[in-house]
């Protein structure tokens, strides 16, 4: 076949260019056009075109970079709390109202930062071996949680200072030829980018560290460099972007770039890189972004309508848009997302539009291109000894070769700081419950999750199928009006539906899980605000709250006694949702610890081909597991609402964070194949705990009381989740202590001489 | 198997093959890469499907539609990187997907004791049925593969490329195991580049050449030198010449 291919055309085959990007292009002009007959008077200027390109132009800088890490088969999630945090920095360091230094200065710090934030994506997801949405995920909720804290959650604005620097900040601006700068700016990136990734020798190095990494390893490519390179790429465009836009707007908010990392990959994917690695070019990655932006400018600016108003019984004709609620756009990039993903696999490598046309010329269909024939997969069963000393230990030492130990010891310890710190507080009971309840929030996340990490998937959507989940309840419940047992089957239902989304795109349509559910996590979210848009959500049925409610409350409610003793004491702390979590982690943990299923699951996450082999449906356990994970957190979502009385949209946000750190502590692995109920409910208390610490109001001996501002918190759990992984990776998998002890025993003069195998 | 005939696209992996399996015989499958070798057992198996051609076991004619079904008549493969996983011990490697039930839950005292039978009638030493696969040598870690093989009870055993990733002294003991196997009577299949280990415990050595069948000789009466020069030269003369 290739033999056949070279002697059709003596051409070489084009790298700058393809036919994909005519298509866009094409796609792009026709989408414009509908545009421009829906909303005429916006989308018809040449003043809307400008400003498309305008704001293309950050995008297209952004694109350029992840297309690097992209074809690497890597991701880079950060881009966005990048672009946000490169432009809250600069301003703070140039704001007369903070540091007031000169825009060289500023603008040097801002490249320093970006360096650093590439290289530490690069080294934690090369050399310690993280996998890659996972670091860069912890470093865009990082990097979110820092903008929070710098910025206190306001913009920062310095249009008079920035007057003084015309250099710079000409840079944002309409330049004498009539457009904006940031356009020839971005052609000059992508120009550059589409050079060294089509012709140069860094390009052909990572397209084949992203086609078969081993194989490039063999033939002498440092692919790690290679990887920390694209890194670097990505980080350093959006620190670009970043000035770009602060130059621009003369100040920053504290939702800069805020889901730009979505708009950015969905570019990416759909100029043709394929999220499996090795292909993608940097034009289509731009031409996507114009493409992105320009679906997000048409969902942003609604469509002209004319309503009817009736005033006295005179009818009058009003002009109005009608446009989405703020939140909803996600949903749709989401969704493009997810569409473009799967247009690589499914309609370039099984040849659709070919063998569509085939059909309907009713010829035979075209053969498809075989796919995967070349992986080189290392055997998966080499691995640990760490697992190995479970067998030989007594005692103490049997308890803390169990993966879940660390946990357990974490939880004491940290209750016993906690108490140290506020002796006067901690132990009492509205601490308790305070405690008792975040827990239990968590902790049914984490169940379902416990599932998915032993399977060797991935539930990114958890938080926002929470808020989702508590958003549909409170919908039917106030809008609509249902009753109590109505809006909960509603809530499981949409939970479930969100579930079985994302075992369709994970397991069905064979995708990386992280990617699906990364999708379903701006899906649902954005869902969960359109729902809600514009309305307070509260009020409704005490009938429904009781499903948040003490135990006390509840006795209260239906005028039975209050217990005497220390009973009293349980039923003040103890709620409904602490005994529902409590049944359903018993069932979870029964089965996955003593049924065949449960040991089908880890049999799925240990080595899947081998499950197979084994006559073991792993389709099915992954597809039960991802259902599971999604009914835990719609089943979170209906307490959420029902403890607090009414619907919040910020519910459930960081909560993936906390919900995965808590399965990594409580000894999953993020490769899969290990993770216990038991070990995850002690994970999730120690996030709890630490997260109840942080907010301890201390007070210290002269009086005065410290507490952590909330912004940073965020940032707290968001590096002790990438301490969790890492310390997964290297301590428990590659056992470094002991290969550290073995070390230094072998100094010992004594030599052994007989070894174990 | 007869006359058995598989194309790849434009590719003819195996051109009128013919394969002949005795009870408790080990025959030695050799040929250069792509020689299909693999392929053949692959149909064998049932993981992938002839062209045309014949698969008889015990005379009976069969058309397996996955390696699920060549088990039921008693057809075992073992690959080359085991096909365990590593996160789980001994006991539930050898029953994977498997285990066996009491009520509701995972009986693990009885998986753990017939585990331990299955290893002593293989005269495997391995530590524990509790060990976590993952910390087991690549010997060791065959040694389950071929005991969690042999508790199906299988008639035929195919061995993928065994001693590719062993040492030495883990060589000699999967030899040591082979001859143990048939002196229960079971026959197996090794693939293989080494002939040494062929014409150790052997019968009989197949070899194939870009899809043909181009000679078969007995151990007792070849030399590796013979069997050699036939996987470098041989033609489908050679092959007449054979019958």
């Amino acid at each position: 076949m290739v033999a056949h291919d070279t002697s059709q055309s003596r051409r070489l085959p084009t790298e700058i260019v393809g036919g994909w990007d005519l298509g866009l292009l094409a796609l792009m002009g026709l989408l414009y056009l509908g545009g421009v007959l829906v909303n005429s008077t916006y989308f018809g200027s040449i003043d809307a075109f400008h400003a498309l390109l305008r704001d293309t132009a950050r995008f297209a800088v952004m694109a350029v970079g992840m297309t690097f890490v992209i074809v690497n088969k890597d991701l880079d999630l950060s881009v966005g709390s990048t672009y946000g945090l490169v432009g809250v920095v600069f301003s703070v360091a140039f704001a007369p109202t903070f540091y007031d230094l000169g825009p060289t200065a500023a603008i040097l710090i801002c490249l320093f930062l970006g360096t650093a934030i590439g290289l530490i994506n690069g080294v934690v997801v090369t050399v310690l071996r993280v996998p890659a949405f996972i670091a860069t995920l912890t470093m865009l909720l990082i990097g979110r949680g820092i903008i929070l804290g710098l910025t206190g959650g306001k913009s920062i604005l310095y249009s008079t200072k920035a007057g003084e620097f015309p250099a710079f900040f000409s840079l944002g601006e309409t330049n004498v030829l009539g457009f904006n700068s940031q356009i020839p700016i971005a052609l000059v990136v992508i120009a550059l980018g589409a050079y060294v990734l089509a012709k140069t020798r860094w390009g052909y190095e990572t397209f084949a560290t992203g086609g078969n990494e081993q194989a490039a390893i063999y033939a002498g490519i440092p692919t790690r460099w290679v990887r920390i390179r694209a890194y670097l790429i990505s980080s350093l465009c959006a620190t670009i972007a970043g000035l770009m836009a602060v130059a621009q707007d003369k100040g920053v908010t504290s939702q800069a770039g805020l889901t730009a990392e979505l708009i950015v990959i969905a570019a990416v994917i759909i100029g043709g890189a394929s999220i499996l690695g090795g292909r993608g070019r940097v034009i289509g990655s731009s031409l996507g972004a114009l493409l992105t932006v320009l679906i997000d400018k048409v969902l942003r600016e609604g469509v002209p309508i004319t309503r009817t108003i009736e005033i006295n019984g005179v009818e009058f004709e009003v002009n109005a848009v009608s446009s989405l609620p703020v939140g909803a756009v996600p949903v749709f990039l989401g969704l493009l997302l997810l569409t473009a993903v799967l247009i690589e696999p499914y309609v370039i490598r099984r040849r659709l539009p070919a063998r569509l046309w085939a059909w309907l010329r009713s010829r035979p269909p075209p053969p498809a291109i075989e796919a995967g024939g070349v992986a080189l997969e290392g055997a998966q069963t080499t691995g640990s000894t760490a697992s190995d000393k479970a067998l030989t230990a007594r005692g103490f030492g049997k308890f803390l070769a169990r993966r879940d130990s660390l946990a357990i010891i974490l939880v004491v310890a940290l209750w016993l700081i906690g108490l140290y710190l506020r002796p006067d507080y901690w132990w009492h009971l509205p601490n308790t419950f305070a405690i008792l309840l975040n827990y239990t929030e968590l902790a049914i996340l984490t169940v379902g999750l416990t599932y998915v990490i032993a399977c060797g998937d991935i539930d990114l959507s958890v938080g926002a199928v929470l808020a989702l989940a508590g958003s549909t309840a409170a919908y039917f419940l106030k809008v609509l009006g249902a009753d109590p047992m109505t809006a909960v089957a509603m809530g499981m239902l949409v939970g479930a539906a969100a579930g079985a989304m994302n075992a369709l795109v994970a397991v069905s349509f064979g995708l990386p899980a992280f990617i699906a559910t990364l999708g379903m996590y701006y899906i649902a979210r954005g869902l969960a605000a359109w729902l809600v848009a514009g309305q307070q959500l509260t009020g409704w049925s005490e009938d429904f709250n009781l499903l948040g409610r003490k135990v006390g409350d509840i006795l209260n409610y239906l005028d039975l006694p209050a217990l005497p003793g220390l009973l009293r004491a349980v039923t003040d702390v103890v709620s409904i949702q602490t005994l529902w979590l409590l049944l359903v982690a018993v069932i979870a943990g029964v089965i996955l610890a003593y049924t065949t299923f449960g040991q089908s699951v880890y049999a799925t996450g240990g080595n899947r081909r081998a499950a197979d082999y084994a006559g073991i449906n792993t389709k099915r356990v992954r597809f039960t597991a991802l259902m599971l994970s999604a009914l835990c957190a719609a089943m979170a979502g209906i307490i959420n609402v029902a403890f607090f009385r009414s619907f919040n949209p910020v519910a459930g946000q960081f909560r993936e964070l906390d919900a995965i750190a808590s399965v990594i502590i409580g000894g999953g692995s993020i490769f899969g194949g290990y993770g216990t109920i038991i070990g995850s409910l002690a994970g999730a208390a120690v996030i709890t705990l630490i997260r109840a610490l942080l907010q301890l109001n201390i007070i210290t001996a002269s009086g005065e009381s410290i507490v952590l501002p909330q912004h940073w918190v965020n940032v707290f759990i968001g590096a002790i989740l990438i301490v969790a992984v890492i310390s997964d990776i290297w301590i428990r998998q590659a056992n470094i202590l002991g290969r550290l002890r073995k070390a230094l025993l072998r100094r010992k003069p004594t030599p052994r001489v007989t070894t174990r195998a | 198997m007869r006359r058995i005939n598989k194309t790849f696209g434009a590719v003819q992996a195996l051109i009128d093959v013919d394969f002949k399996l005795q009870p408790g015989e080990i025959l030695g499958l050799v040929g250069d890469n792509s020689a299909g070798k693999s392929t053949l057992m692959k149909i064998l198996t049932g993981a992938y499907q002839r062209d045309s051609g014949d698969v008889l076991v015990a005379g009976k004619g069969t058309d397996f539609r996955s390696p699920h079904e060549s088990r039921e008549v008693g057809i075992e493969m073992i690959y080359q990187d085991f096909a365990l996983c590593g996160n789980m011990d001994v006991g539930q490697n050898i029953f994977l997907g498997r285990w066996p039930r009491r009520g509701l839950f995972v009986d693990r005292k009885k998986m753990y004791s017939d585990a331990g039978e299955v290893l002593q009638r293989l005269k495997v030493d391995v530590n524990s049925v509790y060990q976590k696969v993952e910390s087991l040598s690549g010997g060791r870690q065959q040694s389950v593969a071929i005991a969690r093989a042999i508790s199906f009870e299988p008639k035929v055993i195919i061995l993928d490329e065994p001693t590719a990733n062993l040492s030495v002294m883990a060589t000699e003991r999967l030899l040591e195991t082979m001859l143990e196997l048939k002196k229960h009577n079971v026959a197996q299949v090794i693939i293989s580049h080494r002939l040494q280990d062929i014409f150790a415990v052997g019968d009989r050595v197949m070899v194939l050449k870009r899809g043909r069948h181009v000679g078969e000789r007995d151990v007792s009466q070849s030399t590796q030198e013979e069997v050699l020069r036939l996987i470098v030269q041989g033609d489908a003369e050679e092959k007449t010449q054979a019958k």
